[in-house]
């Protein structure tokens, strides 16, 4: 049996879907969890063998939950989403998810996947993977995206400037480079932009 | 269906385009053009000083202070329009760290000019113009204009009643043009104000236009979804009146439904996904990061050109391929190589296999890769060698249709 744990804020579909999944003769749903920290929390009492996350939830996202679980315990994550943001997959791939796919896919395919994934292979959902191939390029430099990472919650120039042991002037300069390059008049401007855009 | 997609029609681009860079050189071109008109004022004005003062028969080292203080002086207010140049975040404000040095070369000059030539004028001349070339915020700069013009024009009078050299007629001429240099520097520094602002002023008619199209999506996103829900209800409405009677014809209606459903989304998709196009280059960029983010070494080699490569025949290959080795790649390294021999362009993918590994390659995407590859008259060949599954495509180069 694989053991699964199962994570969605909403309710419906997390029902539904645990509903669908216990139909599996091999699949046994062991936790339903509404938020991200009950999922951690579950996950390490409980160890299961696969942890099924949602993308989309408050607190703790998705990816977040797999990053902190993959540190502390030996199970695998999938994470499921509706919609995938550009660079989610890159970030997702790096913390060690094992599966990704739409919320889209029948329960049918979802626990193909889990099987698949519980055997110890990766599966990554055609569909996502070409929306991260055609992911918009940041126009930015690794220095710039420093800058506006390290400013992204307001912080003065000055303080830029010592984050990165850099010179004000210079980081005036990366500003100005990068509100050029990206049509904006202010850093906050800029910093939306990269975020939406997933190169921060 | 027909009218969701009956209004779609092409868009102009809306991304960063040849034009939108020439414009952006053009603007910096600009400022050297606006940094170069206001350097040029300020040295004719310390050339037309000099030439009154030998006119005059003065001494030679005084003479020589006003010239190469006056060359000084120029110098330190280019960091004064290099600020100007980089004033961030629209904030106005003294950096007094940066415009103290500037600032106090220019009351040195002007206390050391002014006492030697015994001008009020000349004294003030440099501190008003470095004062005026501060970042003011609007609506102040204009103030500070007309008060330096006053001062200089009120000094001017005091100098002409203290002197005999009012009667001199190129005097006069430095005179008025040292009065009006305020204004003349400060309104090629407007122009240059309203340049900047008009570039502002482009990008986000850019950006309406990008937001106009989602306005249009989101439409046919409507429209779309409207009609599969009533063909969705309809196919529900039908199973449940059928189930109790005839289960089978139930169970069919309600497996269609899954399939309306099926259909609803892809249409969304492709709705959405419509206009998303990156450059081939990008699209190998990305498929490289990706690699990377998975744990795999990636070893690639990519053309510089990448980007006039046959990107509608590529780029499903790309896709197809490099998701694949994410899916099945339970190995450690990979390798893109994209590389143009003579007329062809040649596209290869390796990934080493786990010994062992059951053949996990399924051969049906790789089948409609083919069958576009073969399409524009391409090669495909895959390989699988005892450590290593290769995907080698290649296509004829040729002019890029528009995808």
């Amino acid at each position: 049996m694989i053991r699964v744990l199962l994570a969605d804020d909403e309710a419906m579909i997390r029902s539904a879907l645990a509903a669908l999944l216990r139909l599996e003769p091999d699949i046994e749903v062991i936790a339903e969890c509404a938020d991200g920290e009950q999922a951690v929390a579950e996950a390490l009492r409980l160890q299961p063998d696969v942890c099924l996350l949602d993308l989309e939830m408050p607190g703790l996202d998705g990816v977040q939950v797999a990053e902190k679980l993959n540190r502390s315990i030996a199970t695998r994550c999938v994470v499921v989403t509706r919609h995938a943001r550009p660079g989610v997959l890159r970030r997702a791939l790096a913390s060690g998810v094992s599966g990704f796919l739409p919320k889209s896919r029948g329960a049918d395919e979802v626990a193909a996947v889990i099987r698949r994934v519980a055997a110890g292979a990766r599966y990554v959902d055609p569909e996502i993977a070409a929306d991260a191939l055609s992911d918009e390029r940041s126009p930015l430099t690794d220095r710039e995206l420093d800058v506006l990472r390290a400013g992204r919650r307001g912080e003065t120039t000055g303080q830029i400037a010592r984050a990165l042991s850099l010179a004000p002037g210079t980081v005036r300069n990366h500003i100005s480079v990068i509100l050029g390059k990206l049509s904006v008049g202010t850093r906050q401007q800029a910093v939306l932009i990269a975020e939406e855009r997933g190169w921060i | 269906m027909g009218s969701v997609s009956s209004r779609a029609e092409p868009l102009a681009p809306v991304e960063l385009s040849p034009g939108a860079r020439q414009l952006s050189r053009g603007i910096t071109a600009t400022w050297w053009y606006t940094v170069t008109a206001v350097m040029f004022l300020q040295i004719m004005l310390v050339f037309a000083w000099t030439g009154i003062l030998a006119a005059q028969g003065q001494s030679g080292p005084l003479i020589l202070v006003v010239a190469v203080g006056g060359l000084v002086w120029c110098a330190s207010t280019a960091l004064l329009l290099f600020d100007y140049r980089h004033r961030v975040d629209a904030a106005p404000g003294f950096r007094w760290g940066r415009i103290a040095v500037p600032l106090l070369v220019a009351v040195a000059y002007g206390a050391a000019a002014g006492a030697l030539a015994g001008s009020w004028q000349l004294a003030a001349m440099p501190i008003v113009q470095s004062v005026v070339l501060l970042n003011w915020p609007r609506g102040i700069r204009i103030r500070v204009v007309v008060a330096g013009t006053l001062l200089l024009l009120v000094l001017a009078l005091v100098d002409s009643s203290a002197h005999s050299f009012g009667a001199v007629l190129a005097w006069w001429v430095a005179v008025i043009y040292t009065a009006l240099f305020p204004v003349m520097t400060v309104s090629s520094l407007w122009w240059w104000d309203v340049l900047v602002t008009l570039d502002r002023a482009r990008a986000s008619e850019a950006k309406l236009a990008a937001t106009q199209e989602r306005l249009r999506v989101a439409t046919d996103v409507h429209d779309l979804q409207g009609h599969h829900l009533q063909v969705i209800a309809l196919q529900l409405e039908l199973a449940e009146r059928l189930l109790p009677s005839d289960p089978d014809a139930g169970m069919e209606q309600l497996r269609a439904a899954r399939v309306s459903v099926d259909d609803a989304r892809q249409g969304t998709r492709d709705l959405a996904t419509r206009f998303r196009s990156v450059p081939l280059g990008d699209e190998l960029a990305n498929a490289r990061d990706l690699l990377t983010a998975a744990g795999l070494e990636v070893d690639a080699a990519i053309d510089a050109d990448a980007d006039s490569a046959p990107a509608s025949a590529l780029g499903p290959v790309i896709r197809e391929t490099t998701t694949n080795v994410l899916r099945h790649g339970g190995g450690a390294r990979a390798r893109l190589v994209l590389t143009r021999v003579a007329n062809t362009w040649r596209y290869e993918i390796a990934n080493d296999v786990v010994p062992g590994a059951a053949d996990e390659h399924d051969g049906s995407g790789l089948d409609g890769v083919r069958r576009r590859v073969e399409e524009v008259d391409g090669t495909l060949e895959v390989r699988r060698d005892a450590d290593e599954f290769v995907v080698v495509v290649t296509v004829p180069a040729r002019s890029e249709q528009t995808r």
